[in-house]
């Protein structure tokens, strides 16, 4: 019986495997096919850019084990911090608020920020990754905290926070073009029959209760940080299922709604709502409880540097603690209970040890999986985790083609397009004399399994994405060619956690989150299976109190 | 054969003679509308355009052997210089000090060449008419030429065609003549192809400017402004359109009406005068948009201020209210003073990295219809702006309408109090934009006093008119609105609201 069901295991796995590689054969042959083709071809457009992506080559040395010179020097540290994104930058400021001063922050790139990293050119600084969040809801008082620390909260104006007017996104705010008009919102309205209307006020209605909704433990249903939220098992379940299942069961299916649920789904997590659970579906619309004196509830904030503003303000008592161009390649524990980590300075090509008394791995799990191979973490698999991989286009253009309707905003979507739209990397600028202008375009690459279109993504030319984003782009400004200066393309190949069924309240995740012998600590937005500033931000910390605790 | 040719002579004499009265007209009327003054201008153009010609005719003793060869090459001449004349007035308008030496130079050039015409013909027809007849009939086509031209000049081409077409269509006529005499006398002619070529060219770069004129000096526009458009200019950041009716100059920013000459004093007196006047000690001065020079003007009556520091965005619009001959006038080379420190730069982003306090601050921006200028009108601006006054300074700030548009002034009012200045709102009538507001702020605890009286030469501002200019009648009585933030812009969306109802 179980050799049976075992060989039926093997033979699935083998079948399942081989479709894969079918597939992904398929497709990435086919995109190589196309760029001989190309080749051939004359140049198709009459500007240019750069096609980059986070550092791959030192990605590199921890996937294929090319040789690294053996360790000449080593140093300690007390704590040692992998990674300096929004997680590890927030560990290492708790760290330092609460009077630990010997850690030090490795980072792979030459910069800082991870996923909130930002570009610039002559006009302006863009985005590459996070470019938002949203105000800070009224319960989440470490993070009222930092916004007070680094002025994003200037004062308090009665029982309410007054946030800085330059980093509350600017009206007009967000727009969206539907039925052959730019409608302001991104809710459908515009041309939008009465029957599908009445379908979105009853999903928002829905979601305004659960807003408001408290388990059986007295907590919020949906919260943030995930941690924070109820753990009421009539409400956790529905982690189990699909979005999309959730909303059939509810009779949801106009079109209208489904795009505009679709939208936020590839927005936020970078998965339709087939892919993702109906609680993380939810969880976009019900989690956010954000007061301010001078803005409206859940209010937007945004830099023309995206997050990567507040990555810099982060690291800014920092600097002395970083180190740049370093890969740590392997961790192991030595005799004597210590810690090693293996490191590679990319740009002296040499490599060193640095024995640490504790590390905090600000890293996602699959690059956990390369560097703790010696070390178990039990019932934990890796593999389940998915990632989303994303493209972002940025876009220089001046003069952008007039449109009908509402004039450009921040966010600026098409209604039934791949993308989740634009966002106008130039729209927190003050002045008035600039119609040049930075657009941060996001395409989340969902349409096939992530594995496939990442690695698919890895293989395009530069000339192959724009094959890809131009049609969108033309459809939505007809007359965009003429005003294009430069495309800018960067590809993530693991842009953000998925949050699949079962995902968020799973054992797995569960399991993720256990330090390693009271040693090895882990910080992650993919842990909370949102990806969002603020969870980055709460991972960070909480890690931190688990290696202060200790 | 002999007898079809002195016939065609004859009527390019007609046609020789219509088109150097075009010539004349379209100089003259040109001149009038740029310069203003039109007995002035049409006397000195048609003197000089009629000594011009007498020139020409002297000269014309000078031409001994092929003479109809010259004739052919003058015709090509005077249409191409006839023909582009209108186009390239037009366009040099814009640097006036160099303005009247191409008008009267061109108006000379063409006088010259059509002056030269009557004679060569007369020489080419010699042989085929007797003395008497030749006379007669020369100087009968020449008249019923200059009538026709009279008459269909105001009657038809000005109305329909425009001065900068009917300059090229007229053109086009010369021309034609040319080519017309170069086929039909081409065994007489030397090098007839060389000519002949020369003036298909000239035809087909004419029917080109005919074709573009709308390009080159807006024709479209003319249609949207009631008044002659004496420049036009697109900056890269507005269209500035000067129009000019009898005396009367408009000024339009993206076709929204500026300042209108006749009464914009009514304007900037109101604008400056209530506060400066009551600033005794005021030396440091900032005026922020503002580029004609007006408002510069009425602050420099002021002997105490000894520097003013304008902001404006736009250096196109500074520099033609410092050259331009007839603004520089209007605003009393005020721009030119060595009090005056120009900066052209964006405002909002040049506030913020000011630290010196200003006596007296005048906002005179354009009205908040668009989202980019909305900025300037915020809670956020106008905290910067509290920091650049000075503790007993004033500053004012033009509020749009508060008949045509109360909550948009109300807006601006609301949204100065909600950054910590005291405000004292006031309207005044100023003809061509109706009813207006202005706003004047200060710091809590500074106490402004009505001035008691002003100081002279001023045409509105009176201590009695001020007084009426503090009270708000019921139609334009203070509304509850919301405060404009960089992040709802409200101040648009009511200004828009507004505006459009009575536009």
């Amino acid at each position: 019986m179980s050799g049976r069901q075992s060989y039926k295991t093997v033979l699935s796995s083998y079948i399942q495997r081989r479709s894969f590689l079918i597939r992904l054969g398929l497709v990435t042959g086919g995109i190589l096919l196309d760029g001989c083709i190309k080749k051939i071809k004359s140049k198709a457009y009459d500007f240019s850019g750069t096609l980059t992506g986070p550092n791959a080559a030192a990605g590199h040395i921890l996937r294929d084990k090319i040789a690294i010179p053996k360790p000449t020097n080593n140093r300690n540290v007390k704590v040692l911090i992998i990674g300096s994104g929004i997680s590890g930058l927030s560990a290492a400021r708790w760290l330092q608020k609460n009077g630990e001063t010997d850690f030090e922050i490795l980072e792979l790139e030459k910069h800082t920020g991870g996923n909130s990293h930002y570009g610039a050119n002559q006009i302006s600084s863009y985005p590459v990754g996070a470019h938002y969040t949203t105000i800070a809801n009224t319960d989440d008082q470490l993070l009222i905290d930092f916004f007070k620390e680094i002025n994003v909260i200037t004062h308090n104006e009665g029982e309410l926070p007054y946030y800085n007017d330059y980093y509350l996104t600017f009206d007009p705010e967000e727009r969206l073009l539907i039925n052959g008009e730019w409608q302001e919102g991104l809710i459908p309205d515009f041309g939008v029959p009465q029957k599908d209307k009445e379908q979105i006020r009853r999903f928002l209605k829905e979601v305004e209760v659960l807003k408001h909704t408290k388990g059986k433990d007295d907590k919020y249903v949906f919260n943030i940080p995930v941690i924070n939220s109820s753990k009421d098992r009539s409400f956790t379940q529905l982690d189990r299922i699909s979005f999309k299942s959730y909303l059939e069961e509810k009779g949801y299916n106009s079109p209208y709604l489904l795009w505009y649920l679709n939208y936020a789904c590839k927005d936020d997590y970078g998965q339709k709502i087939d892919k993702i659970s109906a609680w993380a579906g939810l969880h976009y619309f019900a989690s956010r409880r954000g007061k301010a004196a001078n803005a409206e509830d859940n209010a937007v904030l945004t830099w023309s540097k995206g997050n990567g503003w507040l990555a810099e303000k982060m690291a800014e008592k920092l600097k002395a603690n970083i180190t740049t161009s370093t890969v740590c390649y392997s961790i192991s524990e030595a005799l004597d209970g210590k810690l090693q980590a293996w490191v590679y300075d990319t740009q002296t090509k040499q490599s060193s040890y640095i024995i640490a008394e504790k590390i905090i791995m600000a890293t996602p799990q699959y690059v956990n999986d390369k560097l703790l191979k010696n070390l178990q973490r039990p019932n934990f698999d890796y593999k389940k985790l998915s990632y989303s991989p994303w493209l972002i286009a940025n876009i220089t253009v001046d003069q952008l083609p007039n449109s009908k309707g509402m004039d450009l905003c921040w966010d600026n979507v098409a209604y039934n397009t791949p993308s989740v739209g634009y966002v106008n990397a130039t729209h927190q600028n003050i002045s008035l004399s600039n119609k040049e202008k930075v657009l941060t375009y996001y395409l989340p690459l969902c349409d096939f399994e992530p594995t496939i279109a990442r690695l698919a993504a890895y293989t395009r030319t530069y000339e192959q994405w724009l094959d890809i984003i131009m049609p969108e782009l033309r459809y939505i400004h007809p007359e965009i060619d003429q005003a294009i200066k430069q495309i800018d393309l960067w590809v993530w190949g693991h842009g953000m956690i998925s949050p699949n069924p079962d995902l968020i309240f799973g054992k797995n995740l569960e399991a993720a989150q256990k330090p390693i012998n009271n040693k090895i600590y882990f910080a992650h937005t993919d842990l909370s299976g949102i990806s969002i500033f603020e969870e980055a931000f709460h991972q960070g910390i909480r890690a931190a109190k688990e290696v202060l605790n200790k | 054969m002999n007898k079809k040719l002195p016939a065609l002579l004859l009527i390019s004499v007609f046609v020789v003679a219509t088109c150097g009265l075009i010539y004349e007209l379209i100089a003259g009327t040109l001149a009038s509308y740029l310069l203003g003054d039109s007995v002035t201008q049409f006397s000195t153009i048609i003197g000089l355009y009629l000594f011009s010609m007498g020139i020409g005719s002297w000269l014309s003793k000078y031409f001994d052997k092929n003479i109809l060869s010259w004739f052919i090459q003058i015709e090509i001449l005077v249409g191409l210089v006839g023909g582009f004349s209108a186009s390239i007035l037009f366009l040099i308008f814009e640097s006036i000090a160099s303005f009247r030496i191409v008008l009267y130079g061109l108006v000379s050039l063409t006088g010259i060449l059509v002056g030269l015409e009557i004679p060569l013909l007369m020489r080419i027809l010699q042989n085929r008419f007797e003395f008497k007849d030749l006379v007669s009939k020369v100087f009968t086509f020449d008249y019923i030429g200059a009538l026709l031209a009279s008459l269909i000049f105001p009657l038809l081409l000005i109305p329909y065609l425009g001065l900068v077409k009917t300059a090229y269509l007229f053109g086009i006529l010369n021309v034609s003549v040319a080519l017309i005499v170069c086929i039909s006398f081409a065994k007489e002619i030397k090098a007839a192809g060389y000519l002949r070529n020369a003036s298909i060219i000239s035809i087909l770069v004419l029917a080109a400017g005919f074709i573009y004129a709308d390009k080159i000096t807006s024709f479209s526009e003319n249609m949207a402004f009631s008044d002659t458009i004496i420049y036009s200019k697109s900056t890269p950041y507005q269209r500035i359109v000067l129009t000019k009716k009898n005396k009367v100059l408009r000024l339009f920013l993206n076709g929204n009406l500026q300042f209108s000459s006749d009464d914009e004093y009514r304007y900037h007196e109101a604008l400056v005068h209530p506060a400066l006047q009551a600033l005794p000690n005021a030396k440091e001065v900032l005026v922020l948009g503002g580029g004609d020079g007006l408002a510069v003007r009425e602050i420099l009556k002021y002997p105490q201020v000894s520097n003013i520091t304008l902001v404006d965005l736009d250096h196109g619009m500074t520099s033609l209210f410092q050259s331009n001959q007839m603004l520089v006038k209007l605003n009393n080379s005020s721009l030119l003073s060595p009090k005056v420190k120009i900066i052209n730069t964006d405002a909002f982003s040049w506030v913020k990295t000011q630290q010196k306090k200003y006596d007296f601050i005048v906002i005179d921006f354009p009205d908040p219809s668009n989202y980019a200028v909305g900025k300037l009108y915020t809670n956020s601006f106008y905290k910067v702006m509290k920091e650049l006054l000075a503790p007993q300074g004033l500053m004012v700030v033009q509020s749009t309408s508060p008949y045509i548009a109360p909550k948009s002034f109300w807006t601006v009012n609301k949204t100065l109090e909600s950054a910590e200045f005291k405000t004292v709102p006031y309207h005044n009538y100023v003809p061509s934009f109706g009813e207006w507001g202005y706003i004047m702020a200060m710091h809590p605890d500074h106490k402004y006093k009505k001035p008691q009286s002003y100081i002279s030469g001023l045409r509105f501002i009176s201590k009695g008119s001020f007084d009426l200019m503090l009270h708000f009648p019921k139609d334009m009585a203070k509304v509850e609105t919301e405060v404009n933030k960089l992040n709802n812009q409200i101040l648009v969306k009511y200004f828009e609201d507004e505006w459009s109802a009575i536009l």
